[in-house]
C-alpha cells in the first residue's frame, strides 16, 4: 500500500480511479436520488418482444413488420458473408491471418464432430453445427457493441398504448393539433374524453420518458446525461401531452437489438436444428428405423409409452434450446442496461467481458447440443440402448 | 405467444435468414476451406512420408558410407602393416648383409693384421737375433765362446717369444 502511495504515477492513477468511481456513483441513478445524477441515462422500457423499427406490410399469416432484431440478424449475416468472401478470395495454402483464424475454429469443430459423431457423419453434421455456432457468436457479440439498444426512434404514447392493447387511445399531444382542425373537433374530443377515463390502471402506470426533440433528426439516444424526467401515462394525460418546450414523451425504440433477445430468432435456430436432426435420423436409419424410436409396438405398451415420452422430450428440446439462448442473452442485455443506469461510465466494463464470455458459451452450447442430438438421432435405438 | 414476441411472420423471416446464411456459408466458406484443409493434410502426410523415406535412405547411405570407410580404413591399416613388414624385412636383410660384409671385412682385416703382425714379429725376431748377434759379437769381441752365447741368447729369445705369444 505504501509502495502505491509512494509512487507518484500509481498515486495519480489511484486518484483518477477513485474520482471516476465517485463521479459514476454520484452521477448515476444512486446520485440521482440525492439530486445529482448528471450522468444518468433513463432505464429503457424493457420488453420481451422485439421492437418495431418501421411498419411493414400485411401477409396472409399476419402483419410483417421490420423488427430491430431482424436488422441485427441481417447485419450479423452480412458480416459473416463478407468475411467468408474475403477468405474465399484470398484462399491460399499458406494462410493469411484471417484465414488461419477461421481454419483454427473450423478445424476445432471438425475434430469435435469427428470425436462425437464419428468420421463419416462428421462431415454431414459439420456445416449446420458450425453455422449455428458462428452465427450465434456473431449476433451475440454484435449485440454488446455501443449503439445497440441505446440509439433509436421515439415511440409516442399512442404507439405504446396500442402495444398495450389499448386500441382506442389517442395521444393528447396529437389531439391538441387535431383540435385546431375544425371538422374533427367534437368527434375526437369525445373519443379522447371517453377513453381517457377508460384505459385501465395498467396502462396509466406505464412510465414515459421525456426526450429532447430534435425535429429534423428522428433519433433519440440513451446516453449518459439523457435522464430528464419520467412521467406516467395518467400524468401525461393530465398534462394534455405537454411535457415542455422542445421535448417529447415516449419510449426509445432502438434500431438495433441483439438478435437472440428475440424469441423468433432462437426459436428459428432451434426449429432448424431439430428438423435437421430428425432429417438426419431418417436419412441415416431409414424411415422406420428412426420413426420406430417414437412409435413402437414391438416391446408392448411400455415400449409404446416410452416412445411417446421420447416424442415429448423432442418437443422439450426445442423449447429448452429456444429459452436457454434467449434467456441468457436477454438477461445479459438487461444487466448491461441496469449497470449503465446504476453506474454510468464504468459500471458495464466488467459485464462487457462477462457478456463476451456468455455469448461465446451459449453459441458453443447450442452447437454442441445440436451435434449431440444429431449423433444420438443417427444411432439406432436397438443398438444404443441394450449395450 | 404474442406477449413473448413470437409471431409467425417474424419466425419465418428468421428461419429464411438463417437458411440463407447456412447455404451461403456452406458454399463460400466451408466447402473450399475444408477441401483445402483436407488437401493440406494430404500434402503434409505425403511430405512427412517423403521425409521419413528420405531419412531412412539417408540412414542407409550413411551406414554404407560408414561401412566403406571402415573397409578403407582396415585396408589402409593392412597396407601399412604390409609396408611396415616389407620394410622390416628389407632392413633386416640389409642389416644382415651389412653385418656379413662387415664381418668379412673385419675377419679379412684381422687376418691381415695377424699376418702383418706375424711378419712383423718374424722380422723383429730376425732383426733382434741379428741385433743380438751383433751385440753378442760386440760382447764376444771381448771374450766368451760362441756356443755358450748362442744357447744363452736362444734361451732368452724363446722365453721372450713364449711370453709374447
Amino acid at each position: 500500500m505504501s509502495k502505491i502511495l509512494g509512487n507518484p504515477r500509481s498515486l495519480a492513477i489511484l486518484i483518477i480511479c477513485v474520482a471516476v468511481l465517485a463521479v459514476s456513483i454520484l452521477g448515476g441513478a444512486l446520485g440521482n436520488t440525492l439530486g445529482f445524477g448528471f450522468f444518468a441515462s433513463s432505464l429503457p422500457a424493457i420488453q420481451l418482444p422485439a421492437e418495431k423499427v418501421t411498419d411493414g406490410f400485411n401477409t396472409p399469416i399476419g402483419k410483417w413488420d421490420l423488427m430491430n432484431t431482424m436488422v441485427t440478424t441481417w447485419l450479423a449475416m452480412l458480416v459473416l458473408i463478407v468475411i467468408s468472401l474475403v477468405i474465399r478470395k484470398n484462399l491460399k495454402d499458406v494462410p493469411s491471418r484471417l484465414q488461419a483464424l477461421f481454419e483454427l475454429i473450423i478445424e476445432f469443430f471438425l475434430a469435435l464432430c469427428e470425436q462425437i459423431a464419428g468420421k463419416e457423419k462428421a462431415r454431414r453434421f459439420f456445416p449446420l453445427v458450425f453455422t449455428i455456432f458462428i452465427f450465434i457468436v456473431a449476433a451475440n457479440w454484435m449485440g454488446i457493441l455501443p449503439g445497440f439498444g441505446t440509439v433509436g426512434r421515439i415511440a409516442g404514447p399512442e404507439e405504446i398504448a396500442h402495444h398495450h392493447d389499448a386500441h382506442d387511445y389517442h395521444d393528447p399531444a396529437l389531439m391538441q393539433t387535431t383540435l385546431e382542425s375544425k371538422e374533427s373537433k367534437a368527434k375526437s374530443h369525445a373519443s379522447g374524453e371517453t377513453h381517457g377515463d377508460d384505459h385501465d390502471s395498467h396502462l396509466g402506470a406505464v412510465k414515459l420518458h421525456v426526450f429532447r426533440d430534435y425535429k429534423s433528426v428522428p433519433l433519440a439516444t440513451l446516453s449518459p446525461g439523457s435522464l430528464e424526467e419520467e412521467l406516467t401515462f395518467s400524468q401525461y394525460g393530465e398534462n394534455h401531452g405537454n411535457v415542455g418546450e422542445g421535448k417529447r414523451a415516449g419510449h426509445l425504440v432502438p434500431f438495433l437489438r441483439s438478435a437472440n433477445t428475440d424469441l423468433n430468432m432462437s426459436l428459428a435456430i432451434a426449429l432448424i436444428a431439430m428438423v435437421m436432426v430428425h432429417f438426419w435420423g431418417f436419412s441415416i436409419l431409414g424411415f422406420f428405423g428412426h420413426a420406430g424410436k417414437f412409435i413402437s409396438f414391438k416391446s408392448g405398451p411400455i415400449g409404446f409409452f416410452v416412445g411417446i415420452l421420447e416424442l415429448i422430450s423432442e418437443l422439450g428440446r426445442v423449447i429448452s434450446f429456444t429459452f436457454r439462448l434467449f434467456g441468457n442473452i436477454f438477461a445479459g442485455e438487461v444487466l448491461l442496461m441496469a449497470m449503465a443506469f446504476l453506474l454510468p461510465l464504468i459500471g458495464i466494463i466488467p459485464f462487457l467481458g462477462l457478456e463476451l464470455f456468455v455469448g461465446l458459451i451459449q453459441a458453443f452450447v447450442f452447437a454442441m447440443l445440436t451435434l449431440v442430438f444429431a449423433s444420438m438421432a443417427s444411432i439406432s435405438h436397438d443398438d444404443g440402448d441394450h449395450h | 405467444m404474442g406477449d413473448l414476441g413470437i409471431n409467425l411472420p417474424g419466425l419465418i423471416t428468421q428461419i429464411i435468414s438463417f437458411v440463407i446464411l447456412f447455404v451461403i456459408l456452406s458454399k463460400v466458406l466451408y466447402k473450399p476451406l475444408v477441401a483445402m484443409l483436407d488437401q493440406r493434410a494430404e500434402k503434409i502426410t505425403a511430405g512427412l512420408e517423403a521425409a521419413e523415406k528420405a531419412k531412412e535412405e539417408a540412414a542407409k547411405s550413411e551406414e554404407a558410407i560408414q561401412e566403406q570407410l571402415q573397409e578403407a580404413r582396415s585396408e589402409g591399416q593392412k597396407l601399412v602393416a604390409q609396408a611396415r613388414e616389407t620394410a622390416d624385412r628389407f632392413r633386416e636383410e640389409e642389416m644382415a648383409k651389412v653385418r656379413e660384409d662387415l664381418d668379412a671385412e673385419r675377419s679379412r682385416a684381422e687376418s691381415n693384421i695377424q699376418r702383418e703382425r706375424d711378419a712383423a714379429i718374424e722380422e723383429l725376431r730376425k732383426e733382434f737375433a741379428s741385433l743380438a748377434i751383433t751385440a753378442a759379437e760386440k760382447v764376444v769381441k771381448t771374450s766368451l765362446d760362441e756356443e755358450g752365447h748362442r744357447t744363452l741368447i736362444e734361451g732368452v729369445l724363446n722365453e721372450e717369444g713364449s711370453r709374447n705369444n
